[in-house]
């Protein structure tokens, strides 16, 4: 194990690393140190999506890095978003087309849309947020109904 | 797996770190390398952590452009400039994965990979773009297509690591690829065109072949003209589609793959060149 690379915060919370062991991924801190199962393991490979947070705002995968490794900046997790108004906006907008089935992709979904819109900026166009979406795996194919809700969210044209 | 992951802060403790142990290997965005350490493909108990090295830049130098081997492939993509200088490099940067991955994917690892299937090293080739290097002896300067062995095979000495990569000011180019899915699956064929400033053809490099992307130089001369002819890109990708070997494999039979590269080279072309699309 090497030196301390400090805390990371999570959700806001400060999660200190020290006691972590090197090869753990952020997907397992997450869920079974932190208990943060919102966050979910579709295929633990990089191709599905299903465990996306946010790094500093940025989606990264969680299943793919691992978290000693990461800079002591920010994660922010689906139950750490309630408060924020892209957040919000987002999960009126899945509410409002039933955009889930099962559920399973769904937060992984929300996150990797709250953190495009923010990265792209409200004026991104359906095409470049279906696009850019296009890592996130359903595996109730509901699809129709998430591109509505995308299609909500998506202003300034295609 | 008893792993350690050792994170130096600096270029010659991330060499020292590389030598202290046989089995040490670097570890950037961890995109590739914890899928291969989990599979067994590469086996090591001492990862060197490259996130505190000061590589993660992108830059327009007095020659071109410098793209560091740890910047994250979505800032690399999303860099003033760069698109306009460099439209096929970019293209195949943003064919990489999602957004999500390429959040954390770099071109250190997709080069330091060195994969048959990448979508990076085809027009990386076509550039003719030079890699940077530093290691226990210092730094150097190499040619990709030097570099590049074999599958999975970069010449690199022991403790040494890709610095960046260094592209011409700029040059009409284009990367056209096909998949299965169009996120998060690799390209079945890649084909990179550039044609840098002064150069007297088209370059063309393939992805998806073994035993490593390469370029067609017999395929070049047929595309000596800015904007070639129906005819000359017929004969180009004759040659293209005859001269490599294509992979079978579940993504695509060879012979597939030997089609695609018709109508692949014909959209880069017509992109890059203002020609009409196919
Ligand atoms: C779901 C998924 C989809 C993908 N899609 C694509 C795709 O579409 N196209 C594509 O080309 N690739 C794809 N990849 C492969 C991979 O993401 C890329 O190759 C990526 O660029 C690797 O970068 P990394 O920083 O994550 O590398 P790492 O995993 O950190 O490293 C990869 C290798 O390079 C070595 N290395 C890393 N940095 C250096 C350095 N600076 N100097 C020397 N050696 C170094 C490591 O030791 C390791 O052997 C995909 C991977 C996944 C999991
Ligand atoms: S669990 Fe991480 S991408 Fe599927
Ligand atoms: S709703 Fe079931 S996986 Fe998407």
């Amino acid at each position: 194990m090497s030196a301390d690379p400090g805390p990371l915060e999570v959700n806001g919370r400060p999660v200190e690393r020290a006691s972590i062991p090197d090869d753990e991924r952020l997907l397992d801190t997450l869920r079974w140190r932190l208990g943060l199962k919102g966050t979910k393991e579709g295929c633990r490979s990089g191709d599905c999506g299903a465990c996306t947070v946010l790094l500093a705002g940025e989606t990264v995968l969680s299943c793919l890095a691992l978290t000693r490794d990461l800079p002591a900046l920010p994660v922010t997790t689906i139950e750490g978003i309630e408060e924020d108004p892209v957040a919000i906006a987002v999960r009126e907008a899945f509410t409002a087309e039933a955009a889930l089935q099962c559920g399973y992709c769904t937060p992984g979904f929300v996150v990797a849309t709250v953190g495009l819109l923010k990265e792209l900026g409200p004026d991104v166009g359906v095409d470049r947020l279906r696009e850019e979406l296009a890592g996130n795996l359903c595996r109730c194919t509901g699809y129709a109904a998430i591109d509505r809700a995308i299609r909500r969210l998506a202003r300034g044209g295609p | 797996m008893p792993l350690t992951l050792e994170r130096p802060d600096g270029v010659d403790a991330a060499i020292a770190a590389l030598l202290s142990a046989p089995d040490a290997v670097p570890i950037a965005g961890g995109t590739d390398l914890l899928l291969d350490l989990e599979a067994g493909r590469v086996r090591s108990e001492h990862l060197v952590s490259l996130a505190g090295l000061p590589w993660a830049r992108v830059e327009r130098t007095g020659e071109g452009w410098s793209i560091g081997s740890t910047a994250p492939l979505r800032r690399v993509e999303r860099s003033e400039g760069l698109a306009a200088d460099h439209p096929g490099f970019v293209e195949a940067v943003r064919s990489v994965g999602s957004a999500a991955l390429r959040h954390r994917a770099t071109l250190g690892g997709n080069l330091g990979r060195a994969s048959p299937a990448s979508d990076l090293l085809p027009i990386l080739l076509a550039l003719d773009a030079d890699v940077t290097l530093v290691g226990p002896a210092g730094p150097r300067r190499a040619k990709l297509d030097e570099l590049l062995r074999g599958s999975r095979d970069l010449a690199l000495g022991r403790g040494e690591l890709i610095e960046g990569v260094a592209l011409p000011p700029r040059a009409p180019s284009a990367y056209a690829w096909q998949r299965v899915r169009p996120a998060n699956d690799i390209s079945q064929v890649g084909v990179a065109i550039a044609r840098p400033p002064g150069a007297d053809r088209w370059a063309v490099a393939l992805g998806g072949v073994l035993p490593r992307p390469c370029r067609v130089p017999a395929a070049e001369e047929a595309l000596t003209a800015p904007t070639p002819s129906e005819e000359e890109v017929r004969r180009a990708a004759r040659i293209a589609s005859t001269a490599a070997r294509f992979a079978s494999d579940r993504r695509a039979t060879a012979e597939y793959r030997r089609r695609l590269v018709d109508v692949l080279l014909r959209r880069a072309l017509a992109r890059a060149s203002g020609g009409a699309r196919p």
